[in-house]
């Protein structure tokens, strides 16, 4: 018997729409669609390489953005930003004496949004700086540091520190009258340890004053030791922030 | 003996499952939309305000003050008011091994995962952070003679005495120095049993074995000893008890997380006062002035 029911008309709306996500190029790439059952999404979340970072479901206290105001993921977010910028930056810079000044100079006349690209790395650093202590006030006054979770409270600690490293490495980059005496300053600080201080300070230097070896010291650091560093203590942190049960909650 | 694996689970709260949200899409959202925001933020921001930059680097012509990053400027106060091995490397490091050793002092579990866990918690942040910068900012300006200044000024401006300045008698007081050079050193020595003992205050022999080459660990100064490193350090130890027994006396701390609460949050006031301080109180000479005063100049 024929169907005498006929399939309604596709609207407009979904013609667009299956001719966006439902071709064979999209589906290779997403291979389910939007993901509208609880089971999709916990999937989504699960076999997402970039999401599965976090767990499936979480307690709905910590979605309430009072109680971390997502300062953490800020963090992590600003250290992302700073390394999309940081590279684009590498295409203009060359770690010379002679030309890391003009190299800046270059930059802020010449190249479209060349300005606007340091600027942003600059501003962002900063805001990781104070992002990464707000978010170290807020575990504090949570009470998240508290067992099971102290070897992470430490973890972040190394990452403060870390954080403020990248940031002082940076800092003498641009060559210029700011940089280089703030780095003088920094430095011989370093130099006043009672215990090896000369040697620390040699060592970071590569000299007895800031020059060509400290500047190439601080860039090498800046680009990748430290970036390296960061990377290994940020998957440890974010690693045990699940293992130890995700986040802090009343016993 | 419980494993600390077995503890760590122990420690864990009861999963309610029904109190659980899914984290696609509620917590994903919450990310995407903050991320977005700081985004458009700093983008704006750094369409608004460039960031600096000053003439070529030259190691000949020294910027007066010179300062070092922002985020370092509460060591180098610190380094006005002590000698320079304990502010730029010792107190930090003790600070960072006390910061990161909290929680192996205060394991007690209760109180986690809520803003402000124990009865007096808020108190204990708000007197510890007011205190605490309070304090600082009022040592800052001792160790910067502006109590001196400012009673001149009033005693002078009220035609009181027109030129009346500082009694000598407490030049002691003047600063931190002042116990080195406001103080007759030179005429404290005393004789016991005809020894002169203490003739000479600012070479005290020690005697260490194997330190000739070292001319401080040979003779102690002992005035420049008081004044940059015994005070400044018994400064930096007393407070923080004071504060403890103040706080206990009040009634306010009742387990070691209360400890923790308030000599965190002094630590926090003390942090962002030298900061401030540092960043936008210190002129020429790394003398105190207000913001709108300070020139750098070339040297």
């Amino acid at each position: 018997m024929a169907n005498l029911e006929r399939a309604p008309r596709k609207s407009f709306n979904d013609l667009i729409y299956d001719l966006i996500f439902k071709n064979y190029v999209w589906q290779s790439i997403f291979r389910t669609g939007y993901p509208n059952t609880p089971r999709n999404q916990m999937l989504a979340v699960a076999t997402n390489v970039f999401l599965h970072l976090h767990p499936t479901r979480i307690h709905r206290t910590h979605v309430k953005i009072t109680h971390t105001y997502c300062l953490g993921g800020l963090s992590f977010f600003m250290f992302l930003g700073l390394t999309v910028t940081g590279v684009l930056l590498m295409f203009y810079y060359v770690p010379s004496v002679e030309r890391a000044y003009q190299d800046i100079q270059a930059l802020e006349a010449n190249v479209r949004f060349g300005q606007l690209l340091r600027n942003m790395h600059r501003w962002m650093a900063h805001a990781m700086i104070i992002l990464v202590l707000l978010h170290m006030m807020r575990v504090f006054y949570t009470g998240a540091y508290k067992p099971p979770r102290e070897f992470n409270w430490v973890v972040g600690v190394v990452l403060f520190i870390l954080t403020l490293l990248l940031s002082f490495t940076g800092y003498l980059l641009p060559w210029d009258q700011l940089a280089f005496w703030a780095i003088t300053v920094g430095t011989t600080m370093v130099g006043s340890a009672p215990v090896l201080g000369d040697e620390s300070k040699f060592l970071l230097l590569g000299g007895f004053s800031v020059g060509p070896n400290a500047l190439i010291r601080f860039y090498t650091l800046h680009v990748i030791g430290l970036p390296l560093v960061i990377s290994i203590f940020l998957a440890v942190h974010f690693w045990r922030v699940r293992r130890d049960g995700g986040l802090a909650r009343p016993l | 003996m419980v494993s600390r694996a077995a503890a760590a689970v122990r420690t864990r709260p009861r999963r309610e499952r029904e109190q659980e949200v899914l984290v696609w899409p509620d917590l994903v959202f919450i990310e995407f939309i903050s991320a977005l925001i700081f985004s458009i933020a700093l983008m704006v921001l750094s369409a608004m305000v460039n960031a600096p930059l000053l003439n070529r680097a030259d190691p000949d012509t020294t910027p007066n003050p010179s300062k070092a990053p922002w985020y370092f400027l509460n060591l180098q106060e610190l380094l006005l008011h002590m000698e320079p091995a304990w502010a730029g490397v010792i107190v930090p490091t003790i600070a960072l091994v006390l910061l990161a050793a909290i929680p192996y002092w205060d394991r007690d579990t209760e109180g986690q995962g809520v803003w402000f866990g124990t009865k007096f918690a808020g108190r204990l942040a708000v007197f510890g952070f007011t205190a605490a910068t309070l304090i600082t900012s009022l040592l800052i300006i001792w160790d910067g003679s502006l109590h001196v200044v400012w009673t001149e000024n009033i005693i002078r401006g009220l035609g009181l005495n027109s030129d009346f300045s500082w009694p000598g008698g407490l030049d002691w007081f003047r600063n931190l120095r002042g116990f080195d050079t406001g103080i007759p050193w030179d005429s404290l020595g005393f004789t016991i049993g005809g020894f002169t003992m203490f003739a000479d205050w600012r070479a005290i022999p020690l005697g260490i074995p194997g330190t000739t080459t070292d001319p401080w660990l040979l003779n102690l100064n002992f005035p420049s000893f008081l004044s940059q490193q015994i005070i400044p350090v018994a400064t930096m130890v007393g407070l923080p008890v004071l504060f403890v027994l103040f706080c206990k006396a009040l009634g306010w701390i009742h387990t070691r997380r209360d400890i923790a609460l308030l000599i965190f949050s002094a630590f926090i006031g003390v942090y962002l006062t030298t900061t401030i301080v540092g960043t936008a109180f210190r002129g020429q000479g790394q003398d105190l002035k207000p913001p709108w005063d300070i020139v750098v100049l070339e040297e």
